[in-house]
């Protein structure tokens, strides 16, 4: 197949080299006194603002409260010292405005998005929410019963809690391991004095950042946010030491989670990635696109497009800060469940005894570069680009040099980087199926875990 | 709708105008080709990136029993190989160039998006034309493509209760009309459509005056002209396809369905009879689909999912249609409460927009989120392709899609509660019920 692959591809035409190289547009950082960094960058494009705000406030520190950070976040809305729950949504919804908080592993994040004319309304928002939320106790329990629904119907789909599993049963100990949307029993147990208590500990300007994009003048808008939160007073920050989760496996396992209706097997396979900051991750990610990183991906062309086994298959470095994952996911009918991962796995050798020539990596790099630009074309995405250097700890450098590190690529380094950085052995398996049709088939790939879906948790 | 390969987010919204948007109908240039393929082009030099949508007037309403889900599974065999490209290379040719590509079909059309670095424009005219001209329809690949589109059924049956519900609800508020069918099709008809039934619906569809061409970005309209000229003109047309001839007879009576699945609790649909996007009222079904579950202050979510808890989840939808279709109510039961608990307080709260209407501030809010709506959809240069398209199929002309304010902001109070006495009545209605298996 891959012969046949690499001999189609020489005949293609590879004439996209001089591509205009993507910068990060002008922008203005600076911290205020009480440590809390800003960032700033006029987008004229259309009269919205977009706001992205940061804190270190994510699940990785919710401790055994598995769902805390999530929930505190989720309840910044419930009502603040000059409004009601109620009162923010009508405001927001009047104006078309967005307003969103939520908790991801490394950061809680509050997005909106409103016109300009409407700035110093949502602005007093955004400042009643982040300084002033109240965690009202009734929102909160309504809030906290519709979680619990959602812990169990998420279940309904394997898509949707597949990614819980799989870094449960990688990370172990870590706290990366932890869902973040917490299970049915750890959020049971949560209550608004732990949500207050999070946010008092863990909402500090110190380890926070916002960034506003959009169409205003940079001058106004700084004194605009200084003036806001240049007084905010919070406890100071916990710098608290994080280790790297240790990803080196001896032997390969196999968690099969048991759906009894499934029509079909949703699985996972993987092991050790990078962490954010990894100065590897360009090449990693070009090597990635000709694995499972596009339609044409080896992985798509084999369980797709020659075989019909999926609508779909591909695969990812899923980066945190202080470490990840890599995987390939995909998804077929019960019956062909050993024939599609047997396929994916010959992929993933194949990659590794094969490697890489120039005409593939050739086509992989105009890939990567024209997929680039758009990921930052919009003022929201912007936004988050500069909170996501806050937290993750990097530049714009990484933008700015991106089209030259993946120019600079050669088949040797690729090659070298496939070696160093792919899993090849005891790979790590989630497999969410019927189990009854699968189970004795796919001990053949590791030694067998089996829970149901239903169990709470992952 | 169903996409050629699985994305998250992708755009459909379809806005308005204000007086301070940055483009205008004038930044808009069109030219229709000797083979009355149209093209709108629309300059933005913001990104060194451009975008080109093909908007084919062919769906699920063009099919009949036997050759279901024959459109989606055409837009799959789209990219598998054309006389100079062989099966793969129109990927693999794209991506080479870095661009990128996805396809999406509904009831009513079938629309075809390219993204793409500048200097690869001639590229895609290549790749577009050649497989518009001259497509080979493989017979290896459609064997392998059944298999995939048999997955994708699958995988959207698994992993979705709104497209279980939603196949069951359309088959039976439809009796005649084929909006009854899935867009996926039905398992049996993909199994089973022949080479014939391809290389039938290829002639009888993709002739060049059957589709709208729309190109966004870093790109010039003379360079588009040129291109266009040299790929597309050359392409001979064939016979407009024949009209959909079956009308749907009004609903005379309420029907109701009901379907299991191992789910936690009951999952609420209402659909009711609306008329074709064309047509006078869809302004004000449109606000009103928005003042009923746009935002957590909307009525719907406010009333079921916010002060009570009666649904955990609640939503509208209002799709496109040539002819007409259906206004959906989707909604998932909160803890402990059954389908028809559910289905009263919903069709209360329709009640109460029937007898007493909405507020003139209510009215206002959604007409301000139609414009922030907008905004949001023209910052990106896929965002104008597929607003521009899309009004220019539905509508009949893309000005339209700037037009669209004045003919929101006309929209009265008085008209949001007519048009909810004249839809949302018991004999216009389909309800289906999704609920828990029995006994678990």
């Amino acid at each position: 197949m891959k012969h046949i692959f690499l001999a189609l591809l020489g005949l293609l035409t590879l004439s996209v080299q001089a591509q205009n190289n993507f910068k990060v547009p002008k922008y203005e950082k600076f911290k205020l006194k009480n440590g809390l960094t800003v960032y700033l960058m006029e987008q004229h494009e259309v009269p919205l603002i977009n706001v992205s705000a940061v804190f270190d406030a994510g699940s990785i520190h919710d401790g055994e409260k598995y769902g805390l950070a999530s929930l505190t976040a989720d309840a910044l809305t419930f009502g603040t010292q000059k409004y009601t729950k109620e009162q923010i949504e009508e405001i927001t919804d009047y104006v078309g405005a967005n307003l969103n908080t939520g908790a991801g592993k490394e950061s809680a994040n509050i997005g909106m998005s409103f016109a300009v004319k409407d700035q110093d309304k949502m602005l007093d928002i955004l400042q009643q929410v982040l300084m002033y939320p109240v965690f009202n106790e009734t929102e909160y329990a309504k809030h906290k019963q519709r979680t619990l629904l959602e812990l169990t119907q998420q279940k309904e789909s394997p898509r949707a809690v597949i990614g819980n599993y799989f870094n449960q049963l990688v990370f172990d100990k870590h706290p990366y391991a932890t869902p973040s949307g917490g299970t049915r029993p750890t959020v049971e147990k949560i209550g608004t004095a732990d949500v207050k208590e999070f946010y008092r500990t863990n909402y500090t300007t110190d380890r926070a950042a916002i960034a506003v994009v959009g169409d205003f003048n940079t001058a106004a808008m700084k004194k605009k946010i200084t003036s806001m939160f240049g007084g905010w007073k919070t406890a100071p920050g916990r710098m608290i030491k994080r280790s790297a989760p240790d990803l080196s496996f001896d032997k390969s396992r196999v968690l099969l989670v048991n759906k009894g209706d499934a029509r079909e097997t949703t699985f996972l396979i993987g092991g050790r990635g990078v962490d954010y900051n990894n100065p590897d991750y360009v090449p990693i990610l070009v090597v990635n696109t000709i694995l499972g990183g596009r339609f044409t991906s080896w992985l798509n062309d084999a369980l797709r497009v020659n075989s019909g086994l999926t609508y779909g298959a591909g695969s990812r470095f899923s980066r945190l800060k202080h470490g990840g994952t890599f995987y390939i996911s995909t998804f077929t009918k019960n019956s062909t469940t050993v024939p599609a991962i047997d396929m994916a796995l010959g992929v993933l050798d194949s990659l590794h005894r094969t490697g890489l020539n120039e005409e593939i990596l050739a086509s992989a790099k105009a890939y990567v570069k024209g997929d680039f630009p758009p990921e930052y074309e919009s003022a929201g995405a912007l936004a988050r680009l500069l909170t996501d250097m806050f937290i993750y700890g990097f530049d714009e450098s990484y933008i700015n040099t991106f089209q030259s590190k993946v120019d600079g690529l050669t088949v040797a380094q690729a090659n070298d980087i496939i070696k160093r950085y792919f899993p090849r052995e005891h790979l790590q398996f989630v497999l969410i199926g019927k189990a009854d049709e699968i189970r004795d088939q796919v001990k053949k790939y590791g030694a067998v875990t089996e829970r149901d879906i239903k169990e709470p948790g992952f | 709708m169903m996409l050629r390969r699985l994305v998250l987010g992708v755009l459909l919204a379809v806005g308005i105008h204000s007086t301070y948007a940055q483009s205008n109908p004038n930044d808009v240039k069109t030219f229709t080709l000797p083979n009355g393929m149209k093209f709108l082009v629309l300059e933005d030099h913001s990104i060194p990136t451009a975008n080109m949508y093909l908007f084919w007037k062919v769906g699920a309403r063009n099919e009949v029993h036997g050759i279901t889900g024959l459109s989606h599974f055409f837009e799959h065999m789209m990219f598998n190989g054309s006389r100079n490209y062989g099966p793969k290379q129109f990927d693999r040719v794209m991506e080479a160039n870095g661009g990128s590509n996805n396809a999406y079909t509904t009831e009513n059309v079938t629309v075809y998006t390219d993204w793409f670095q500048k200097d690869a424009l001639e590229t895609i005219f290549k790749l577009e034309s050649d497989r518009i001209a001259n497509l080979s329809i493989d017979s290896a690949m459609v064997e392998s493509e059944r298999g995939v589109v048999l997955s994708e059924r699958s995988t959207g049956l698994e992993n979705s209760n709104y497209r279980v519900i939603s196949e069951v609800v359309k088959s039976v508020a439809f009796q005649e009309h084929p909006y009854m069918f899935p867009v996926i099709g039905f398992e049996s008809d993909i199994k089973s459509w022949t080479q014939q039934d391809l290389e039938n619906y290829f002639k009888t569809y993709y002739s060049p005056n059957n589709a709208t061409v729309v190109v966004v970005g870093d790109v010039t309209v003379d360079q588009v002209r040129r291109l266009a000229n040299q790929y597309m003109a050359p392409i001979p047309a064939r016979g407009l396809p024949p009209k959909v001839r079956t009308v749907e007879p009004e609903q005379n009576g309420e029907r109701r369905v009901t379907t299991y699945k191992d789910i936690t609790t009951p999952n609420l649909m209402l659909a009711y009879h609306t008329p074709e996007t064309g047509h006078a009222d869809y302004y004000a079904l449109d606000l009103l689909s928005s003042l009923l579950t746009s935002g957590n202050s909307s009525r719907l979510v406010k009333s079921l999912v916010m002060d009570t808890t009666i649904a955990a989840r609640i939503f509208t939808n209002f799709p496109e249609g040539f002819d007409p279709n259906l206004f959906y109510i989707y909604a998932i039961a909160g803890d402990g409460v059954s389908a028809p608990e559910l289905e009263k307080a919903i069709l209360a709260q329709l009640d109460k927009v029937i007898k007493e209407g909405v507020t003139d501030t209510e009215l206002q809010k959604v007409k301000n989120q139609k414009l922030m709506e907008f905004y949001r959809t023209m910052e990106t240069i896929n965002g104008k392709a597929n607003s521009l398209g899309t009004y220019e199929v539905f509508f009949g002309d893309y000005r339209k899609l700037y037009e669209a304010p004045k003919l929101y902001e006309k929209v009265t109070p008085a008209d949001i509660q007519r048009v909810a006495a004249k839809y949302f009545t018991e004999r216009n209605r389909t309800v289906g019920y999704l609920l828990p298996e029995k006994g678990k």
